[in-house]
């Protein structure tokens, strides 16, 4: 009888545990976010990206003929840079300002609906606070538009920019040889394709150079992925952070931990 | 006795044993229960916050297997258009590139052709509503000058599609004077390459003279230059022998390299000489079908600007529109003509679209002609298109479920935002393997 006690009491605080929330805490409610591809396709947007087609068209035909007149190596880096140079300056001209408009417009509207981290549209699967409609009415709207005030200093969302950490001297070597495999193994399965019988037979070649391809991405890349990965989600913890994205998916706010990540890696 | 009293011991134990081990199976299943189907979604460490791996769920999803194999449908075709094509003889580029400009020109002037059809298409249509709108409204068609409307309509359709016949021009101009340049470019390069390729066969041809003439010279002279080798061996030979001997032995020398040398100075003077006249041929070849090529392009340039000439001549001019209607009925007929000019525009945009895919293909087929990779062109090019848009449908298809099935978990679980594509996480709840979970069980 009294070991059938032990036992249900057991059981109980088994269940009690199991079952407790870990603590009361209030859910996050400050993630808003934006539809990017909606903001960049507004007529006003798309007039300027025309405008910076046509003369991305121009300038390519004039950046020919200075080629052909090129010398040597040395000129033809000059001239490259010269016309890059141009066009980073036209964009500047064309969008600098609308995107410098949209940025405040999403800042104000960010801190009236008291968000901490505005995201892009993609990678959200469900809930959060769509600003969207705002952001397009202000943009429409002829009124100036005020200085946004700072954002939150500390947000829940980190975020890392995956392009530099990508520039490590040890994902570019790996990266390297991965391409250099596959530019010397596509002309072999290539070949193999051409004399090959039927398309099933074809098919089953490029299944082959696909599976070698990622045979050789999960022994070169997968390795410094994973590491990175987990020395991110580390750094997050220490952080307070939950979720940690990519640098492209934030619109505004969060917390950046690049610098963080990196120290940590080159330890 | 005691071995009963033994055995009874060792069932007690074994009871108890069995006690404790169901007690821990079923704490281990309330805990995994716990675990598993009851995550807290406001627990501090995740606070309402999900996110979803979807491509880790694409690869587990069981429609993969079939947006695998348009995978390998699709990377077969671009593996084999990877492939350099064979360098093609001048003829045959001058001939391919006949067929393309021949493929280029009917399609802009299917495209034309549709635009005006479109256009005349259009404007009856319009014509046939202003008559119906201006009889309800109790006004004689011909007395308010419909016929002029109808004019003034057509005559912005007609503009519309002068527009689009000049910019098809404009397009096709560039279009011949690009390829016809590459042409040009192609078949001087591939001229050339001929010229070296036969200088070069003439240079091997008479290296190998050279070689057989050393090798008969040698083997002419092995049995003397042996003899003589075997008297210089003899130490009692006396010195001016040895000279003699020695002498001999540079006279045969120097009669080899004389005649190697004479034959070697008359093949530099002959290469010099072919080389020369190589180069006259070359030129002259690549002047007589560069010069072939601009005629060429003259003439298909002059012919298609008669053509755009006489199709925008025939589109007539524009009259008058008639003043005299209510502004209520004007406004009506402004508004049907405001309607089919719409539509005429719309029509006329994915003509050009049409038309604007055809040349991209044809583009990169001559640049494949040429020698560029482009990937795959013609046939291949379709079929990969149409593989693109399957695996592009199936996918779309394979997101539109996991997205339904994630924010239907995700407000059953009771989450306020899930993520997808996040770097990392240190909080939240992984939400991948519910969602998976249920999207097999669908198609279980």
């Amino acid at each position: 009888m009294r070991k059938r006690l032990i036992s249900t009491v057991l059981a109980t605080a088994i269940l009690a545990v199991a079952f407790a929330p870990a603590a009361i805490a209030a859910d996050l409610t400050d993630i808003g976010f934006l539809d990017q591809a909606q903001i960049g396709s507004m007529p006003v947007f798309a007039a300027a990206n025309q405008q910076l087609q046509q003369y991305q068209a121009q300038l390519n035909d004039q950046f020919k003929a200075a080629m052909r007149g090129a010398r040597s190596d040395a000129d033809k880096q000059r001239i490259t840079a010269q016309f890059q140079q141009e066009f980073t300056d036209k964009q500047n001209e064309l969008i600098g300002p609308l995107f410098q408009r949209a940025q405040a417009i999403i800042g104000n509207v960010a801190a009236a609906k008291k968000l901490s981290v505005v995201v892009d549209k993609r990678i959200i699967v469900y809930g959060g606070v769509d600003i969207t409609n705002d952001v397009i009415a202000a943009m429409r709207s002829p009124q100036a538009v005020s200085a946004p005030p700072p954002p939150p200093t500390s947000s829940p969302i980190g975020f890392v920019d995956e392009s530099a950490l990508d520039s490590a001297q040890k994902v570019k070597d790996a990266t390297d040889a991965l391409q250099k495999f596959e530019t010397d193994q596509q002309p072999v399965y290539a070949q193999r394709a051409k004399d090959a019988k039927s398309d099933i037979e074809k098919q089953q070649i490029a299944a082959d150079f696909q599976k070698a391809v990622q045979a050789k991405r999960d022994s070169l890349l997968t390795p410094l992925v994973d590491q990175t990965r987990s020395v991110t989600a580390s750094v997050a913890r220490g952080k307070g952070l939950f979720l940690v994205i990519d640098r492209a998916d934030i619109v505004y706010g969060g917390t950046d931990i690049t610098q963080d990540v990196q120290t940590a890696l080159n330890k | 006795m005691s071995r009963p009293r033994s055995i009874n011991r060792l069932y007690a134990a074994k009871q108890k044993l069995c006690s404790i081990k169901s007690q821990a199976s079923l704490a281990i299943a309330i805990i995994a229960l716990a675990a598993c189907s009851h995550v807290d979604p406001h627990a501090a460490n995740i606070r309402g916050v999900a996110y979803v791996r979807v491509d880790d769920i694409i690869k587990h999803h069981p429609l993969y297997p079939q947006l695998d194999q348009l995978n390998n449908a699709i990377a077969a075709i671009n593996l084999e258009a990877s492939l350099p094509h064979a360098p093609l003889s001048p003829a045959e580029i001058s001939r391919q590139t006949q067929a393309l400009n021949a493929q280029l020109k009917a399609s802009a002037d299917r495209a034309n052709a549709t635009l005006g059809a479109k256009q005349q298409e259009y404007a009856q249509q319009e014509h046939d509503a202003d008559v119906a709108a201006l009889k309800a409204a109790g006004i004689d068609p011909a007395a308010a000058g419909l016929g002029a409307q109808m004019s003034a309509t057509s005559q912005q359709q007609a503009q519309a599609a002068a527009q689009a016949a000049q910019s098809g021009y404009a397009q096709y101009q560039a279009s011949v004077i690009n390829q016809d340049n590459a042409a040009a470019s192609a078949v001087a390069q591939q001229l050339g390459k001929e010229a070296d390729e036969k200088f070069r066969a003439r240079a091997d041809q008479y290296q190998q003279e050279e070689t057989d003439l050393s090798l008969r010279l040698a083997q002419a002279d092995a049995a003397q230059r042996l003899a003589l080798n075997t008297k210089l061996t003899n130490l009692a030979m006396d010195t001016d022998s040895r000279k003699s001997v020695s002498d001999q032995l540079n006279a045969l020398d120097k009669k080899e390299s004389d005649q190697e040398a004479a034959l070697h100075a008359q093949h530099v003077r002959d290469l010099a000489a072919y080389r020369a006249q190589l180069g006259q041929q070359t030129t002259g070849a690549i002047s007589k079908q560069v010069g072939q090529i601009r005629t060429e392009t003259n003439a298909k340039l002059t012919a298609r600007q008669a053509e755009v000439g006489a199709q925008i001549r025939s589109l007539g001019a524009a009259p008058v529109a008639s003043q005299s209607l209510p502004p209520d009925i004007k406004k009506k007929l402004l508004d049907i003509h405001q309607q089919f000019v719409t539509k005429f525009q719309a029509d006329a945009q994915n003509v050009m679209a049409g038309y604007q895919q055809t040349k991209d293909d044809l583009d990169r087929q001559f640049a494949a002609l040429h020698g560029q990779n482009v990937g795959a062109v013609g046939a291949a090019a379709k079929q990969l298109a149409d593989l693109q848009k399957r695996h592009d449908d199936l996918q779309a298809q394979m997101l539109s479920q996991i997205q339904r099935d994630a924010v239907r978990i995700a407000k059953e679980m009771g989450f306020t935002v899930v993520f997808d594509n996040v770097q990392a996480a240190a909080g939240g709840y992984d939400l991948t393997n519910d969602v998976l979970h249920d999207i097999e069980s669908q198609h279980e």
